[in-house]
């Protein structure tokens, strides 16, 4: 089980975060650029110390400020990190990267790790020669011969073609599981934490809003702020609840009037654009702008339109912070109220 | 028209190239071999190249030692007011050699606390092969700083943290990983020193005048006997600089090149 829960001070805001990731378990930290995602894994790391707080893994005290006061330096930590860069040293084979951490590493074990992965071949090639891909499996059969205690993933592959980053997501998928150790990814494409995390964290600002189901918190954010982390597009007002908006997600709409389904929204194409195989429009509605993406094309600007929105999140109109228990409630009892 | 540019951009580079090689050129065209036998049989007369060979060799050991981790530490800017330190490292570069000589005369002449103290043990830092050393580091060690400071500002800071979460103390990292990236810079900021201690003339002169180096030779034999028989101990001097840098630099170009595989 790897434990954290601290308080790091930044520049402009402190990251204050509590994450519980058991073994097998695969955790992803979602949030925007320089929401304090790396800061979090590097405390967990030992490369940043917190101002305040515990890192615990397996049961062993790694960082605590209190008194005894704990902090292991990262050499003794037995946690792996890999970040965009696969910082393979460029002075040794793959043979001799592979077996940095542990020299006496059997030739066996090392020959069948990197057949398994898939850079077999290049054992006795310097890393300059290998492809981006490539690098990348030789960095993660370096940290798994290394034998750590748990795996960090600062965005690894966001900087690879979709294909590959799906091939190498799946294998630390599988590798996480088979060797039963708590895995954190930070990410800041949805579509990457998803692949990769059974629970989610999205942050923001040093905060983490939810905590959950990856899938649970795209169809049911918490507040107004998460859902437009998740890719929610606008908010529409709800008819005959004046204190609560409806978060529409441009994919969880139906070009129809279907009012058993969700909200009906109806108002007037303000632009619209091709969206890779889908239409993507701009609804101006009575008091706000939502996007959706349409499988058809739509009328010229100004035509009417009406979409339905899925099942959408409600949320409270003002600013205050919505608590996430009573939202949820909240929503449900809303979502009751608006099917006729 | 593109080939005519390509030849005269060739052409104009072939004639910066010569002119900077022409202080060489001169010396070997203006040697004959009977002149460099008459001028190095006399007896005694490779003594100073022995002594630049050791005040050279000891120069860079404590250059390597005392300068190597305060050039990391500017590199990695742990030091507080990172840019004070690098201002002072500046300030002691731009010292002319002669000025550094007058300026030791008060640090470490005999009448200074630093010259008694070391009296104490019967030793002195004026006319002798310790004063030379001293000159040396301190007409070379600027360069070297900077020089090795480069080296290890090319190193990623990253690669060590990667190392040090698999499992490597500071020490071990730094033995692993960032001298064996840095040695091609630190091989050649060493071989700048290196020419740097073998040609020191300007505070040597004026704190070390005694025991001679090859520098200190050429000028007493051009005092003495003149141009002509000056000249050979010139041809000396580049001959007995020359084959570091040149190592250096041929081994920092195979280890670049076996980097990319």
């Amino acid at each position: 089980m790897l434990k954290a829960d601290v308080e790091v001070d930044r520049r402009d805001f402190t990251v204050r975060a509590v994450i519980e990731v058991a073994p097998g378990e695969r955790l992803a930290l979602f949030g925007p650029s320089g929401a304090g995602k790396t800061t979090l894994l590097e405390t967990i790391a030992g490369l940043v110390q917190p101002r305040t707080g515990t890192v615990e893994l397996a049961g062993r005290t790694l960082t605590r400020t209190a008194t005894p006061r704990v902090a292991v330096p990262p050499w003794q930590r037995g946690i792996g990190l890999l970040r965009q860069d696969p910082g393979l040293f460029p002075h040794l084979s793959v043979r001799d990267n592979l077996a940095y951490a542990r020299s006496a590493v059997g030739r066996r074990e090392l020959t069948s790790l990197a057949d398994a992965l898939g850079i077999g071949e290049l054992l006795s090639a310097m890393p300059a020669r290998l492809s981006g891909g490539q690098q990348h499996r030789a960095a993660l059969a370096r940290l798994l011969l290394a034998r750590c205690d748990a795996l960090l993933l600062d965005e690894p592959y966001s900087g690879l073609d979709g294909v590959l980053r799906r091939t190498l997501t799946g294998l630390v998928v599988r590798l996480v599981t088979e060797r039963g150790v708590p895995a954190v990814l930070v990410a800041h494409e949805l579509a990457d934490a998803q692949a990769f995390a059974s629970r989610m964290a999205v942050i923001d600002r040093g905060v983490v809003l939810q905590l959950g189901d990856p899938d649970e918190i795209v169809l049911r954010p918490v507040s107004a702020r998460v859902a437009e982390l998740v890719g929610y597009l606008g908010f529409a007002a709800v008819p005959g609840r004046p204190d609560l908006v409806a978060g529409i997600h441009p994919d969880r709409i139906l070009a129809a009037a279907d009012p058993e389904r969700g909200l009906v929204l109806t108002g007037t194409v303000a632009a619209s654009r091709p969206a890779g195989a889908s239409w993507e429009v701009d609804l101006q509605l009575a008091d706000s702008v939502v996007t959706c993406r349409l499988a058809e094309r739509p009328g010229s600007a100004g035509s009417q339109l009406t979409v339905t929105a899925v099942e959408p999140p409600l949320f409270g109109s003002g600013d205050a912070p919505v608590d996430p228990v009573a939202a949820a409630t909240q929503q449900e009892t809303a979502r009751q109220e608006i099917r006729p | 028209m593109r080939s005519l540019s390509g030849a005269a951009s060739i052409v104009g580079a072939a004639v910066i190239w010569i002119a900077l090689l022409w202080p060489v050129i001169t010396l070997l065209t203006h040697l004959s071999g009977s002149a460099i036998a008459s001028s190095l049989r006399y007896p005694g007369a490779l003594d100073p190249l022995i002594t630049s060979l050791e005040s050279g060799g000891v120069t860079l050991v404590v250059l390597f030692a005392i300068c190597t981790p305060l050039a990391y530490m500017l590199a990695r800017g742990t030091l507080p007011l990172p840019r004070v330190w690098e201002a002072g490292v500046l300030c002691s570069l731009l010292l002319p050699p002669l000025v550094i000589g007058l300026l030791l005369v008060f640090m470490v002449g005999p009448f200074t606390p630093f010259g008694e103290l070391i009296g104490h043990f019967n030793l002195s830092a004026t006319n002798t092969f310790l004063a030379l050393v001293i000159a040396e580091v301190y007409e070379s060690a600027p360069y070297y700083v900077v020089g090795a400071q480069a080296a290890f500002a090319s190193v990623d800071p990253r690669l060590e943290q990667q190392a040090a979460l698999l499992g490597d103390r500071p020490r071990r990292v730094f033995r692993r990983v960032t001298l064996p990236l840095a040695s091609p810079g630190l091989a050649m900021a060493l071989a700048v020193a290196w020419a740097r201690a073998m040609g020191a003339f300007g505070a040597v002169i004026v704190i070390a005048y005694h025991p001679y180096g090859l520098p200190l030779q050429i000028w007493t034999t051009l005092q003495e006997t003149g141009l002509a028989s000056a000249l050979p101990f010139a041809l000396v001097l580049l001959v007995v600089a020359l084959p570091l840098p040149l190592a250096a630099y041929v081994w920092s170009a195979r280890a670049q090149g076996r980097r990319r595989g």
